[in-house]
């Protein structure tokens, strides 16, 4: 199956013909995206400005990291399938949007790094002082995130 | 009109507010800047709000929390509220008959009310209660209130659109 | 008396269509995908606005009864992307609209396709989107709608 077939099938799928027709599913949907939204940010913000040393210095990353993962996968989980219903309402937009694709190959990217690069700074910082390479991979965890958020803004302004 | 639809019409008419209601790129800057820094104020202010729930970093304690969410919370809101007047200012004539921006409004409003009643009270004496894992009662429902109220902002705010 | 009630029925219809214009969002909540439309009709108001644009047309039907609808098109950003300017709709141009009817049944429509009076088309959809027009491309294909 053709990714582009893939995105052809979301669409004319159940999810796809509720979300097409419905008045006020999209509103609904989106709206639980945005506040999913606001807790996945809290979180990497946090996690991320102790990996930077800016705020809770003295106090362990690896604990930090660790309780607030839960917040953090679980927001994005609920963002992602939020995602998808949004998605299913205008598949073949999204397939043809550079911001759409962006904003997947981003993520995609932001999700590899968390469970690999970032948790292990987050383990060997503990209640350290970060070490340069610990900084840039906050800086790099950042920098994805935000494009997530920016590229999910692009879809709709293009 | 009434004196308020009256400078809101004036806001709108303005120069400024129509440059930045017809502009190619500003507007929509300006507003995803305004969404994107929901990250910093409300998703900050809740991982304290959970905290105090008992639900995340029980053990650390509220008030090294609170000074380490605190200065994000407030950088946040000062880019949020600008960016906010500035769209307000390019539409102000149609959010003066809107029912969701005059609701968000509303929900600010008591969003700000919590903190200070809470600090005034239960809060002045944080540091008999600030290393227990779950708050005390008075502190959880502040907690509950500022997370409620923070995502009735978001949805009314979203539900611009609409009403 | 006749051009009163006329004018009369084209003001209550705008006044109709004004309000719901603005309560938008999400295309298939606002717009029948079902229900293409082509309407003629000369501008009488536009609105170059963030986040939507809208335009008003009057539109003269069979019994030579005029009725204004209105058109919601992308913001301006958008719009310019796709070769639109502010200055192309000029009240009293007359215009051919291609778009999708609104749901609720006011006389609204959102712009897929606008021939401007020099016999320009400008493009309102995007590639994939599956209304009219829709070809893949950013340039849209030219819609054969049936005449309102």
């Amino acid at each position: 199956m053709s990714l582009h077939s893939w995105f052809i099938a979301l669409g004319q799928s159940s999810l796809g013909h509720a979300m097409q027709t419905s008045k006020w599913d999209f509103a609904l949907v989106e709206m639980v995206h945005l506040l999913a939204l606001a807790l996945l940010g809290g979180s990497v913000l946090v996690v991320d400005l102790r990996l930077l040393g800016i705020i809770f210095k003295g106090e362990s990353a690896r604990l930090i990291g660790r309780d607030l993962s839960r917040v953090l996968i679980g927001s994005l989980i609920v963002m992602i399938l939020t995602g998808i219903a949004l998605l299913s309402e205008e598949a073949g937009k999204c397939y043809y949007s550079p911001a759409f694709r962006w904003k997947m190959a981003l993520l995609a990217a932001a999700v590899l790094f968390y469970f690999t690069v970032h948790r292990s700074a987050l383990l060997r910082t503990d209640h350290g002082r970060p070490t340069p390479w610990a900084r840039t991979t906050a800086l790099i965890s950042l920098t994805l995130w935000l494009g997530v958020g920016i590229a999910g803004r692009a879809i709709g302004l293009l | 009109m009434t004196l308020l639809q009256h400078l809101c019409q004036l806001l709108y008419d303005s120069g400024f507010g129509t440059m930045i209601r017809e502009s190619d790129y500003a507007y929509s800057i300006i507003e995803s800047v305004h969404v994107i820094t929901i990250t910093l104020v409300v998703g900050t202010i809740a991982v304290l709000d959970l905290r105090m729930l008992g639900l995340v970093l029980r053990p650390i304690s509220i008030t090294r929390i609170a000074r380490a969410v605190f200065p994000l919370t407030w950088s946040g809101f000062v880019i949020i509220f600008v960016s906010g007047f500035l769209l307000f200012w390019a539409e102000a004539a149609k959010m003066y008959t809107s029912p969701a921006f005059r609701t968000k409004l509303i929900l600010l409003a008591l969003v700000g009310l919590n903190p200070l009643i809470f600090h005034s009270t239960v809060y002045r004496r944080v540091h008999q209660w600030e290393t227990l894992h779950v708050s005390p009662w008075r502190a959880r429902v502040a907690a509950i209130a500022s997370l409620t109220l923070w995502g009735g902002i978001i949805v009314a705010g979203r539900a611009i659109a609409y009403f | 008396m006749k051009s009163r009630i006329a004018l009369a029925l084209g003001l209550l219809t705008c006044l109709v269509a004004a309000p719901a214009a603005y309560a938008h969002h999400s295309f298939a909540a606002e717009f029948d995908g079902s229900k293409p439309t082509r309407l003629v009709g000369k501008i009488t108001r536009v609105e170059w606005t963030n986040p939507h644009s809208y335009f008003y047309v009057d539109v003269i039907d069979a019994k030579g009864q005029v009725a204004n609808w209105g058109c919601e098109g992308a913001g301006p950003g958008a719009l310019s992307r796709r070769g639109w300017k502010k200055g192309d709709l000029k009240i009293g141009d007359t215009i051919v609209v291609d778009g999708y009817r609104a749901k609720d049944g006011s006389n609204l429509v959102d712009a897929r396709r606008v021939t401007l009076p020099d016999g320009r088309t400008v493009y309102g959809g995007s590639p994939g989107d599956g209304g009219p027009g829709d070809n893949g491309t950013d340039q849209g294909a030219l819609p054969t709608a049936p005449a309102k």
